[in-house]
This record gives structure tokens, C-alpha cells and sequence, in this order.
């Protein structure tokens, strides 16, 4: 397949050269399945099978773009995309700018991160997989729901200035398996994002749901009075946390259009806890990783953050040619953000639980509809959800109603943070919008953040 | 292609399906240009086409959809094969509300293409507004023009075709600038319904988009150097551009039936609403009505017919404060009347939707909208609000995961004291309880403050969909409303 790809890419460009554009040609090619799950059923069971054709023309300082759901078969439509967009770039407008236009020094190919046996998983797998993660948790009042998304993602590249090719495939799932109480309302969830089939494994979903919601069904729930708390995010929290700051923190191009919470002059300043440590780092295949951005730039690892201190903006190509800076290899559909663990040894939820305390703990596993209030303050609001837990320091849980944070990242990376637990996870945030872009972050379990104030708590779940 | 997709849904009936549809997309394109600051960032078009296939099979779903349309009996039999994998595990098998077989026809209201208008036209436009704004105080302009147009072929095993045509614009400005502590505020003007009956290239009006860029021009400065909004209880007058978006989180989205029964749980989260609660439960002071009406006409809420092939109908949602209805499909009323024991839906409201022709229909909102009051004008519930803030455009939103509670930042404040607007303050947000919120509505606007907004992007499902409706509201007020956390 490989080759019929790169083959018909080649022809393409020959098109185009023979015409005179100055084209770059990305294809897109999506295997998609994903089985859902609710109210104990399977509620969907889909496949899709999608191939995009990215077409974008360039003349002088003039940029447009042509994309297009089609298939191998449908050369002539193909080329159809490349003459609209080389017909649309005569009458887009020039930009205040140079866009630089990809050029690849040497073709390059990575398949390292694709596993046949992942991105076929079958529905009876998949089936299996949430019977073995759930098995023994559902009620009449205790339901299932959840998703188990496979698929394979094929990415290849060629443009007008080189002959050369890039060529990137992924295999990739996600599972999401939640527990329910059909009247009470309160839920409670467990993950898993998996790179190869090995990975993909229902027991420690099942142990963290059974934990959960033994505790759930136990313990009576309170509303928590607002105020300050000592708060231990687990690994979707903080994973969240870090989607927001890729926008608002280290983005070079959002940081010129005034919408972020770091300026220039941080660059090299302490700005978090020295406990913080993030890199992009494209070698950790649990990520997805592009190891040359799609602008044919190789890429290494790259740090954001060290012991807190604020190392450099991470550039798009296109706000690299506006701002006249130089680009970082970010010009990629996912960066590989790793945060690294701490001084804990916390290698699950129990140990959490079973850790002697000091204070009082919330722990708040995942940050609900999370959004951004005031991008230059680094402000964002979010509310709990998916088996929240109150770990007194007597040693007794309770299970508080959802609350609502609405805090600064440079409070909850900032000096507050108290420790992180050793072991980290990749999680996976991948979105099923548009294209197939499986994406995951390395995040700590835990991450536990001192006096952090809860500005609105549930009265019910 | 019409006649051998209807062979195949035949072929699958033959094999003892219960029920098959597919969409077939002749064609789907959209354009889309921004441009940020002069700069002409993005000028891209793009067309699919392809077929979808649902198939429903000893009381399960199975899905498939591909561009590829060579090979339709492999598409058909792969959504059956999925449906049969789905049927291994079935609680409650689905049925679908009984529905007439229509032959129909739809086409929303379009009187110039805007894909037949020329791209240095379109160019042309942004380049005039990108001017408008650009001037002292603005650090950073935006102005964009999308638009989408796409058949739509419809057919199912019952006997219903339905083609349908719809044609969507939309279009903004926003300018963004920084004040003396180095803090962005943002002030926007989009594309609604204007009280206009077609939604072609003719609803790029010159003159409005021109008047609306002075206009947040104008107010971007006056936040520029206004005060902090205070931290307090007040009451919040909302202005249409954050009146819509708390319509469409904490009425709309709780009232999507799949949500209420759970089937969004994985995601998107549930609703505070049972079943027991319609008829009875009350969701507003007497001053609200609400209704998805999905006949308004030149709205993206409107649809003709939905992805079930039901018509689109006007229901009312809440009636003087009281729940009485919900946003539902086929399947969803079965269940949930199934569950309650009782009919509480009679029938589909039609407003089952999907994004494209590889994404399964789910229940959408379509134009989930509240009657006008008879409180006037906002001058009008100004000069009866003692101790309030007028608030308008939305900046952030987020919702508790059963739509129990809000916390949504806007752009722009006015404070009123005494019946009296007296100044703007910046960084203005409020929060609050779904249900004591809506019951403490205490002013609705009249016909006059009544505007149809736009939603281009609602997100929801799994895999992920996006949906283009609308929201009709007037100008409300609310009493003790938390602001500026
Ligand atoms: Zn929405």
C-alpha cells in the first residue's frame, strides 16, 4: 500500500510540475472503528474508512488550500484539487510575509508505531475487552458505558520543490470505560490508551472501577464547603491541564497574538515549581510521535520546562515565517508532551488511598468541560467528575459531590504543587474531529497541589 | 447510485435486517477564509462525497460509511456485520417510533450561491472589515467568512427518500486588544438570523458588518480602560451574544433525550433531568417558554427533514416554567416512554442529526428558542433593575457534567445602579445552579429584543460530530446571580 500511496503522490506532482503550480500534497488515510457502549449495551459499532487530500498552492506570498475526501481510484479528481488550488491562489491575497514552502532534504518513512494487530482489533476484541473490565461490576442500577476506538492512521507528504517523501503510520485505541449509577447520577471511570496491542490490557481498568466503586456504593456523599483544599489531580486532570497550557503557555504563536500567560522576557525565568519538569519528546512511541515535522524538520527532544524553569516557545511554521523567529519542528498534527514523575511512590489508586496523610486530600481525577477565562492570566475553570474522592487524613473517604476549580496554571504548576507521584501513564487525549489524529501525553498518576480553592461545589451529583 | 443503494437496502432486508438507511452525499463542500490582522491566514475550500449506512439488527446498531462507492455490497455488509457484533450485547433492544414514509423534497433558503461567488469577492469583503477594525486600541483583528452547501440523498427500508439541499453562511469580526496590566479583552460581532428570510451570499451585508466593526471597536476601547467587574450578587441582564449560549449549554444540551438516558455518559456527560420530571418539574419562572423549532425559517436549526427522515417540527420544550418536552429522535422516544411506562413523547420531534456522511444520526438541537416577554425593551428592564450588570458576548463556558451548573466568562459589562447604566467593567464573568437560575428569570424582552443567533460548531458524540443550529432569544434578566469569579 506504501508504495501505490507514494507512487500515486509522485504522479501527482508530476501533474502539477507539468502545469507550472508550486503545490505541497498531503494525504490522509483513516481506518477508523469505535464500539460504544451505554446503559450496558453496545450502543454503536462503527467503521470508517476515509482518505483525504490535502492540496495547498503557493505563488509568491499567496497561500490557499483544496482538501478533499476521495480515494486511490479517483486520480483525475485528485488532480481536480491541485488545479482549484492553484486556481484559488491566483486570486487569494498576499500575505504581510514570506510562508515558507515545505521542502524534504531526504524522503523519510516511519512505520515503528504501527501494529496490524491493534489497529484490526475485531469487535468481538472489542467486546471482549468490556466484558472482561466490567465483569462482575454491573447492576440493575450499575451501568456500563464507555468506548473502545481503534484504528489506523496513514500520513504521506510530497511537494513541487523535492522529489523526496514523507511518510508517517500510526495504529492506535483509546478505551474509555465508565460505571454508572442510573439514578444517583454519580459515575466513575477508567482508561487506556495503547500504541500496540500488548498494551491494551482490561485488568487494571477493572481493578481501579472495582476500587471505585466499592467506594462509591459504600460511603455516603458530601457537599464540601467552599474553600481551599489540598488537591491530588490523577492523570486526566493533569493531562487536560497541560492541553490548555500548549495553547496558552508555550505556544510561540499565541504568545505574539497576546494570549498567553508567558511572555518573552520568562524565557529562561523559574516560572513553576522546580518539581516540573516537560519536554516534547517524539522518541516515547506510547505518544504517537512525529520524528520529523511536516515541514521535513527532524525532531529531537525538546524542553519546555525544566526543575520549573521556562525554556522556549514552541513554533508553528507558518507563525515562525509571521514573527520572523526561527521554527522548532512543531509544525506536526500532535506534539509528544512528556511531564516527568516525582519522589512518590504511588503506582495505583489504593496506594493513594492507603498513603499516610498529613491534611486532607481531594482527589479529583478529571476535569470536566474544562475552558479558558483569561488566556494572559493562565486562568481556566473546570468542574470534577469520574469518581472524585475526599481522603481525609484520618484515614477515612468520603466521596464529595462535584466541584468546580477556577484557577491560574501558574497556581497549580507553580509553587502550590506539593509532590508527584514517580510513575507516569501515557494518556491518551485523542478527539475523533475531522481527520484520525491519535495523540497521547506521559503524565504523572498523581500530582498533588497544596491550598487550591474550590469556588463552587454540588449539592448532588 | 440511487438505484443499487436501494438494492442493497432490499438485499439486507432479505437477510432479516430490522430496519436500514443510508445517506448519500452527491457532494458536501465548504469554504472557509480568515484573515487575522490584514493577513489573508487561510483561504481553503473542500468537497467529500460518500454514503453512510445505519442498519439496525436484533435491536442493535451497526454503522458503516466510505468514499469509496465501488464496492457498495462490502458496505452495506459491513455496518450489518457491525450491528450483529452489537447485537451480542443488547439491554434494550431498539425500536423506532412509527414515522410515514415520505417522498420529499428540501432546500433551505438560498438566493446566491455563495460557492458561485468569486474568491477575490469574498477577499474583497474581508479586506474592507479588516480596514474597519483596524485602528487604535486593536491589537489583533480577525474576520472570517465560512460556508458549506450539501445534498443530501436519504433512503430507508420503510420507503422514504428524501433529498435535501441546504446552503450555510457564516461569518464574524472580532478585535482583541490589551490593557494597561498586559490583560487581552476581546469583543466580537457574528452572523445571525437578522430577521432575514434567505441565507445566501446576500446575507453579507456591507452596512451591517461595517456599523457592528465600529461597534466593537468602539466598546474594545471602553473595556480597554474600564474597571474590574466586582465580585458580588447582582442581577445580570443578558444581551443575545451570551443569552444564546446560555440557552443552548443549560436548556438545550439537558434536554437531548439521548443525554437524559445515559447515552452520553462516556463523554459529553448527562442531564439533571429524569424522566419523571417532564410534566412536572420546573425548569424557569413563569416568564419562560421555550421551544425547538426547527421550522424558523433561514436558520441552521432548520433542516426540513432529519437524519431519521422525520419532518421538522415546533415543540415546546418548557410552557410557563414547566418541563414538558425534549429534543429526541426515533429511537430515543421508544425507550424513554418504554422506561417510563407511560407516553411521554408522541413520536419523534425530528431532530436527529448527523455531521457528515460518515458519522451517525444523534439527537441535535435544532433552533432551541424563547418566546419574547412583555418587559420592553432593554431600556425598558434597565429602568427597572436597581442593582444589575448587563452582560454580552461569550468568552468561556463550561458546564457541569449533568448541566447542573455554569460558570461562563463574557466580554463586556455595563453596571447599572438605580434603573442606570453607569459604567463598563472588564473581565466580567457569573455563575450559577442550572434550576434556581432560570426560576429566578425575572424580565424577558419584547418582539423588538428578540434575535436568532448562530451556532456554527456544537460539539457532541462519539466518534466526535459537529452541528450547525440556532438559538431565537430576547433580552433577560436574572436575580442574584454571583459575578466576577
Ligand atoms: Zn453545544
Amino acid at each position: 500500500m506504501r508504495d501505490r500511496i507514494l507512487q500515486t503522490l509522485r504522479d501527482l506532482r508530476a501533474y502539477a510540475l507539468a502545469k507550472g503550480y508550486e503545490v505541497s500534497i498531503d494525504y490522509h488515510e483513516e481506518e477508523s472503528a469505535l464500539m460504544r457502549f451505554a446503559n450496558s449495551a453496545i450502543s454503536l459499532n462503527t467503521s470508517e474508512h476515509l482518505i483525504r487530500l490535502g492540496v495547498t498552492a503557493y505563488d509568491g506570498r499567496k497561500r490557499a488550500g483544496y482538501d478533499l475526501i476521495t480515494d486511490l481510484d479517483k486520480v483525475d479528481e485528485m488532480k481536480m484539487a491541485i488545479d482549484t488550488a492553484a486556481e484559488m491562489v491566483q486570486h487569494a491575497q498576499p500575505l504581510a510575509y514570506q510562508p515558507t514552502i515545505p521542502t524534504f532534504s531526504e524522503s523519510f518513512a516511519d512505520e515503528s508505531n504501527f501494529d496490524p494487530a491493534l489497529a484490526s482489533l475485531s469487535s468481538e476484541e472489542k467486546l471482549a475487552y468490556f466484558n472482561a473490565a466490567a465483569q462482575g461490576l454491573e447492576s440493575d442500577e450499575i451501568k456500563l458505558s464507555g468506548i473502545l476506538s481503534n484504528g489506523a492512521t496513514t500520513l504521506a507528504q510530497i511537494n513541487t520543490r523535492s522529489e523526496h517523501t514523507q511518510y508517517f503510520r500510526f495504529s492506535d485505541a483509546q478505551a474509555t470505560v465508565v460505571l454508572s449509577h442510573l439514578n444517583l447520577k454519580w459515575e466513575v471511570q477508567s482508561e487506556q490508551s495503547a500504541h500496540t496491542r500488548s498494551v491494551l490490557d482490561p485488568q487494571p481498568v477493572h481493578r481501579d472501577l472495582a476500587f471505585l466503586l466499592d467506594r462509591y456504593q459504600r460511603e455516603a456523599p458530601v457537599s464540601l464547603p467552599l474553600g481551599r483544599y489540598d488537591i491530588v489531580f490523577g492523570q486526566a486532570a493533569i493531562a487536560d491541564l497541560l492541553s490548555m497550557m500548549q495553547w496558552i503557555g508555550f505556544n510561540g504563536g499565541s504568545m505574539k497574538r497576546g494570549f498567553s500567560m508567558l511572555g518573552e522576557d520568562k524565557v529562561g525565568q523559574k516560572v513553576f515549581s522546580e518539581k516540573i519538569t516537560l519536554s516534547d519528546d517524539p522518541s516515547r512511541p506510547e505518544t504517537f510521535p512525529f520524528r520529523r515535522d511536516l515541514m521535513g524538520l527532524p525532531r529531537g527532544r525538546f524542553p519546555l520546562f525544566e526543575a520549573g524553569v521556562f525554556k522556549g516557545f514552541a513554533w508553528f511554521q507558518d507563525d515562525a515565517d509571521e514573527f520572523g523567529v526561527q521554527p522548532t519542528g512543531h509544525t506536526v498534527m500532535h506534539k509528544s508532551l512528556v511531564m516527568e514523575g516525582g519522589e512518590k511512590d504511588i503506582p495505583d489508586l489504593e496506594a493513594l488511598i492507603n498513603m499516610p496523610r498529613e491534611n486532607d486530600l481531594l482527589y479529583i481525577p478529571f476535569l470536566h468541560y474544562m475552558n479558558i477565562v483569561n488566556p494572559s492570566k493562565g486562568l481556566v475553570t473546570a468542574s470534577s467528575r469520574f469518581g472524585a474522592l475526599y481522603l481525609k487524613k484520618d484515614g477515612s473517604v468520603a466521596v464529595p459531590y462535584n466541584v468546580r476549580i477556577t484557577q491560574s496554571l501558574l497556581d497549580i504548576f507553580g509553587e502550590k504543587v506539593a509532590w508527584l507521584s514517580r510513575q507516569t501513564l501515557p494518556y491518551n487525549t485523542s478527539m475523533s474531529y475531522g481527520a484520525r489524529n491519535p495523540t497521547a501525553v506521559i503524565v504523572p498518576l498523581f500530582m498533588c497541589v497544596k491550598d487550591l480553592e474550590i469556588s463552587h461545589s454540588n449539592t448532588s451529583y | 447510485m440511487l438505484e443499487q443503494i436501494k438494492q442493497q437496502i432490499d438485499r439486507l432486508k432479505a437477510k432479516g435486517v430490522t430496519y436500514a438507511d443510508a445517506r448519500y452525499y452527491p457532494f458536501e463542500e465548504s469554504n472557509q477564509l480568515f484573515m487575522q490582522n490584514g493577513n489573508l491566514k487561510n483561504a481553503s475550500s473542500s468537497r467529500e462525497s460518500g454514503v453512510g449506512v445505519r442498519v439496525l439488527y436484533k435491536g442493535a446498531w451497526g454503522f458503516s460509511a466510505s468514499s469509496d462507492l465501488s464496492d457498495l455490497p462490502g458496505l452495506f455488509d459491513k455496518a450489518f456485520e457491525n450491528a450483529k457484533a452489537a447485537a451480542e450485547r443488547v439491554t434494550f433492544p431498539v425500536r423506532l417510533a412509527e414515522k410515514d414514509a415520505i417522498q420529499a423534497q428540501f432546500a433551505s433558503p438560498c438566493q446566491i450561491n455563495p460557492f458561485e461567488v468569486p474568491l477575490s469577492e469574498k477577499v474583497a469583503f474581508l479586506k474592507a472589515m479588516d480596514e474597519r477594525m483596524n485602528q487604535p486600541g486593536v491589537f489583533l483583528r480577525n474576520a472570517y467568512l465560512t460556508f458549506m452547501r450539501k445534498q443530501i440523498v436519504f433512503v430507508d427500508s420503510e420507503g422514504s427518500q428524501i433529498e435535501k439541499l441546504i446552503t450555510e453562511v457564516f461569518a464574524g469580526l472580532e478585535v482583541n486588544g490589551m490593557d494597561a496590566q498586559g490583560v487581552m479583552h476581546e469583543r466580537k460581532f457574528r452572523l445571525g438570523q437578522m430577521g432575514k428570510p434567505t441565507r445566501g451570499w446576500e446575507s453579507i451585508d456591507l452596512d451591517l458588518f461595517a456599523a457592528n466593526a465600529e461597534r466593537i471597536v468602539r466598546e474594545l476601547n471602553e473595556l480597554l480602560v474600564a474597571d474590574d467587574c466586582p465580585k458580588e450578587d447582582r442581577s445580570v441582564i443578558l444581551l443575545p451574544g451570551i443569552m444564546y449560549l446560555q440557552t443552548h449549554e443549560t436548556i438545550g444540551h439537558a434536554l437531548e433525550l439521548d443525554r437524559i438516558l445515559g447515552y452520553e455518559l462516556a463523554y459529553a456527560g448527562g442531564s439533571f433531568v429524569t424522566l419523571d420530571d417532564f410534566g412536572k418539574l420546573r425548569y424557569g419562572s413563569d416568564l419562560l417558554t421555550v421551544r425547538a423549532d426547527a421550522t424558523v425559517p433561514n436558520s441552521p436549526g432548520s433542516f426540513g427533514y432529519d437524519d431519521d427522515g422525520v419532518p421538522c417540527q415546533n415543540v415546546t420544550l418548557i410552557d410557563k416554567g414547566i418541563l414538558v418536552g425534549a429534543i429526541t429522535g426515533r429511537q430515543m422516544v421508544e425507550e424513554a416512554n418504554a422506561r417510563a411506562k407511560k407516553q411521554i413523547f408522541q413520536g419523534s420531534g425530528g431532530a436527529n442529526r448527523a455531521t457528515a456522511f460518515y458519522r451517525v444520526p444523534i439527537e441535535r438541537m435544532t433552533n432551541i428558542n424563547i418566546d419574547p416577554g412583555n418587559d420592553g425593551t432593554l431600556d425598558d428592564i434597565v429602568a427597572k433593575t436597581e442593582r444589575g450588570i448587563i452582560l454580552d458576548g461569550d468568552r468561556s463556558w463550561s458546564i457541569g457534567s449533568n448541566r447542573e451548573q455554569f460558570h461562563f466568562a463574557t466580554e463586556i459589562g455595563w453596571l447599572v445602579e438605580d434603573g442606570r447604566k453607569t459604567k463598563v467593567v472588564k473581565n466580567a464573568t457569573y455563575k450559577g445552579f442550572t434550576l434556581p437560575f432560570w426560576n429566578s428569570l425575572s424580565a424577558v424582552g419584547d418582539e423588538s429584543t428578540w434575535q436568532l443567533q448562530f451556532v456554527e460548531n456544537c460539539g457532541k458524540g462519539q466518534p466526535n460530530q459537529i452541528m450547525q443550529l440556532g438559538h431565537g432569544i430576547p433580552i433577560c434578566r436574572f436575580d442574584n446571580v454571583r459575578i466576577g469569579e
